[in-house]
């Protein structure tokens, strides 16, 4: 299957969009994951902020308190010595209380080891020195070692006393946690993490104090959380189970406790999910949308566009120059068409110039074609035994039609009409060919029957074209009216005798240059002055009317049937008569087919008589071969002998020669003839015989007939045959100064009779051949 | 018609009584050409001769023609007729008559 534009691009457009897909999702699931991470570690972080200050707070507002209480004992003269500070420290269960002079010196304290410590030395204790130089009046620290003792850890606060310098006191995480895990343990009651986490608040020593769950009191692993301290930073998220769900968690210790938020991994992902889902929603609908968009656009801009390209292409491909392409959408569009409008239109050009060339070298063949036929009428103006007038009007340029006439000598009229197969320059070239070839053979002086044959031999000749040419040709002895004639394929030619028109009766042999070999059958006509002869071609009797009807035979006739008049204006009449019935039959119809018709007066005595122009016919001199001294002698040769004993027939073949043979030496015998001269005879008549028995029917059986008959002393015989028409006198004579070796076998019988008879000679008697001999006794 | 034949050594004489015309010819060529192989000179005896026609003809000229190869042809006692006909058709130059 070949692939489309619009499916190669769909097929392309479908994969770029997939990967842009596939790829924008693993980045946006990637991004959605960390961002989600980010603001799940900002969430649990903020959450833990917020509880540790609540932590903060109650502890700073609790220990504060504290000191605050016992400064105002002091100020009100509590004792500050030692023992009075121990009483002060047990009656408010602190874990230590130090008085501090305006120096910063420890001047008193409930523990013996700080006893004139300088609170400059050390770090946190050098936080309380704003409340020496007036900066503040209150300090509270959170809960972490002391500088004294790293290892110890206490949360101290100092509040000035009325009389300078300001107490310091410090309770430890139990005492802390005691005062205030009633207000811890609210802290985490109504506080969320996102939607599902929670806060949890366990002590130093992992018991839980506060907890959604209510687990306080528990360890702090009961809720599936563990904590190293080393491994795990503050601060930092760590995934742990709680309460059987996978949380992120992270937690910080301050002031004694741990804080610990948790918060679902399923709650992170699902905001995660629902950003990648929500994404790759939004994604695939601006993927649609851009899919749909480029590929309507690819259709109406390049598919669309070349299918009307294409569709205007066929049209102009089936001939129709006059197609413009117009496709003007675009600029590549517009320069398509026009390229392809100004190829076409050069193309047209050079096809019109073509034509041109070709119209005018028609109309030179015409010219030429036209000066081959005879067109000066009357042609013979000082004949008046016959007159003739031919017209021919092609349908196209040139044609394959053609008429011709000349005489053969002083009382010999050839005329002939033909048609062509085919039309235009090959059956003109073909209908030049034949015209001459038909015209040097009978100026040789050849009879029609032979004419047509060796006419046909010649056309035969490299006819690759495989033309053919139809043809009547009437040889016309002017004096007696008798016309000789062959129809090689042609129509019937029509004779008109007082008005009354008829077709010819008449054998019809193959048309010229058909088959090769072909024998062409003489055949004969008596014109009576006063007949029209009128030949045309197939452009008469099948010309069209627009209804498709064909002129016809009948109407021919019809139109031919009349009188006439006489000489050439009866020709003319003719002629101008089939013309106007065409003219009016055919109506608007085209000219299929060239017509050509010539029509022949015969005028005969007729015209001698109206002209008193009375010159004495010549001798009818007989067509046919004529050879010997006695040709001006010679006479029509008559029909054979009736009498049986004159005539012997037998099977053409030559075993029986020798019947023809006595029999021709029986007759001889019987004139009282020279043993020379009968065997002369003897020898002519077997020569003759055996031509015909090896000649005249090919393979096929058939008769010879031979008469003997003595005329004015003269020997004639005659032989007869219905096979394929020969002249055996049209065989070239051998040469017979040739040597032996040179000398070919054969061509020497026919030539042994010319020599040794008076007079030889061969016609064609309907369908017979006629070779006569004659020899003086 | 009848042939008489007589070989002496390499010379064939050949003595054709009758007619020599289309039915006789093919006898006479069939014979010559059996016989022709090794032979330099062929004689014919034409005494007996009384019809020739142009089937006979070839058959002498057919026979000068293998002749002309392998040796020489000799015709002898023509009579008058045949001999006219071997004049007109020009076959008296081309053979050897005594």
């Amino acid at each position: 299957m070949k692939k489309t534009i619009s499916g190669t691009f769909l097929r392309w457009l479908l994969l770029i969009v997939g990967v842009a897909f596939a790829v924008s999702m693993v980045f946006s699931w990637s991004l959605q994951t960390r961002l989600s991470k980010k603001s799940a570690v900002n969430l649990l972080r903020l959450n833990i902020a917020d509880v540790r200050q609540d932590v903060i707070d109650a502890s700073d507002a609790n220990l504060l308190n504290l000191t605050r209480t016992i400064a105002s004992e002091i100020d009100g003269g509590a004792p500050s010595d030692v023992a009075g500070l121990s009483v002060l420290m047990t009656r408010h269960d602190v874990a230590e209380i130090n008085v501090i002079n305006t120096d910063g010196i420890i001047i008193s304290t409930t523990h013996p080891d700080f006893l004139e410590y300088d609170m400059r030395t050390g770090r946190q204790s050098a936080e309380f020195l704003g409340l020496l130089d007036g900066t503040e009046t209150e300090h509270v620290q959170s809960y972490q070692p002391i500088s004294y003792d790293s290892s110890l850890l206490r949360k101290y606060a100092g509040v000035c006393l009325k009389d300078g310098g300001f107490v310091q006191v410090a309770y430890d995480a139990d005492r802390f946690q005691r005062d205030i895990d009633h207000q811890i343990i609210g802290v985490t009651r109504n506080r969320h993490v996102g939607e599902n986490g929670c806060i949890i608040i366990a002590g130093e020593n992992w018991n839980i104090v506060s907890d959604r769950n209510h687990n306080e009191g528990k360890n702090l692993y009961a809720t599936g959380i563990w904590i190293d301290r080393p491994t795990m930073p503050e601060g930092e998220v760590f995934i742990s189970e709680v309460y059987g769900e996978t949380c992120s968690c992270m937690y910080v210790f301050t002031e004694g406790y741990y804080i610990i938020a948790a918060l679902p991994e399923n709650e992170i992902l699902l905001q995660r999910d629902t950003s990648v889902l929500l994404t790759a929603g939004l994604e695939v609908l601006v993927f649609l949308a851009l899919f749909a968009v480029i590929f309507l656009l690819v259709h109406k801009l390049v598919v669309n566009n070349i299918n009307r390209v294409n569709s205007s292409l066929s049209k102009i491909t089936d001939g129709d120059l006059e197609e413009k392409v117009d496709v003007r959408s675009n600029t590549e569009f517009a320069s398509l068409s026009d390229d392809i409008n100004a190829t076409v239109s050069t193309l047209k050009q050079y096809i019109s110039a073509a034509a041109a060339r070709i119209d005018q070298e028609l109309a030179f063949a015409k010219n030429i074609q036209q000066s081959a036929l005879p067109s000066v009428f009357p042609p013979y103006p000082d004949r008046k035994d016959f007159s003739l007038f031919a017209a021919m009007d092609t349908a196209k340029e040139v044609g394959g039609d053609f008429y011709d006439f000349y005489f053969l000598d002083e009382n010999r009229l050839a005329f002939l009409v033909a048609d062509v197969s085919g039309k235009g320059i090959p059956a003109a070239m073909f209908m030049m060919t034949g015209k001459t070839v038909l015209r040097d053979y009978a100026e040789r002086g050849d009879a029609p029957a032979d004419v047509a044959r060796f006419a046909n031999e010649k056309l035969c000749e490299g006819n690759d074209a495989e033309m053919f040419i139809t043809s009547w040709m009437g040889f016309l002895e002017t004096d007696t009216g008798l016309v000789r004639f062959i129809n090689a394929g042609h129509n019937a030619p029509v004779l008109i005798r007082n008005g009354h028109a008829e077709f010819i009766k008449q054998k019809v042999n193959l048309a010229l240059a058909a088959m090769d070999g072909v024998p062409y059958r003489e055949q004969s006509l008596q014109l009576m002055p006063g007949d029209l002869l009128y030949l045309y071609t197939d452009g008469v009797t099948e010309a069209e009317n627009a209804s498709e009807e064909l002129f016809g035979n009948a109407r021919l006739l019809s139109v031919l049937s009349g009188p006439s008049g006489k000489g050439e204006a009866a020709c003319r009449n003719v002629c101008a008569r089939v013309k106007t019935a065409l003219k009016a039959f055919t109506g608007d119809a085209a000219q299929f087919d060239d017509i050509t018709m010539l029509c022949l007066y015969y005028a005969g005595t007729e015209a001698d008589e109206a002209f008193a122009d009375n010159v004495p016919a010549p001798d009818r001199e007989s067509a046919e071969n004529v050879i010997g001294p006695d040709n001006s002698e010679a006479e029509t040769v008559t029909a054979p002998a009736d009498s049986a004993s004159d005539t012997v027939t037998v099977p053409a073949s030559a075993e029986h020669l020798a019947e023809v043979i006595a029999f021709v030496e029986a007759k001889l015998n019987g004139f009282g003839c020279s043993e020379r001269i009968k065997q002369q005879i003897t020898v002519a008549a077997e020569e003759i015989f055996v031509n015909i028995a090896h000649y005249a029917y090919g393979d096929a059986a058939g008769n010879a007939s031979v008469s003997v008959r003595l005329e004015q002393g003269d020997a004639v015989l005659t032989f007869r045959d219905r096979g394929t028409p020969f002249n055996p006198l049209e065989k070239d004579d051998p040469d017979i100064t040739l040597g032996a070796d040179e000398r070919p076998i054969g061509g020497l019988g026919i030539f042994m009779v010319k020599k040794s008879m008076d007079e030889v000679r061969y016609e064609r008697d309907k369908d017979e051949n006629v070779l006569t001999i004659r020899k003086r006794l | 018609m009848t042939i008489q034949k007589t070989i002496q050594n390499q010379t064939l004489t050949v003595m054709p009584e009758g007619r020599l015309d289309t039915i006789t010819a093919p006898q006479l060529e069939s014979e010559l050409r059996s016989s022709l192989g090794g032979i330099t000179e062929l004689i014919f005896d034409l005494d007996k001769l009384v019809y020739i026609s142009s089937a006979g003809l070839r058959v002498l000229l057919s026979a000068q023609k293998t002749m002309n190869k392998q040796g020489s042809m000799v015709l002898l006692n023509v009579r008058p007729e045949i001999m006219e006909i071997l004049e007109i058709t020009g076959f008296a130059d081309i053979l050897t008559i005594r």
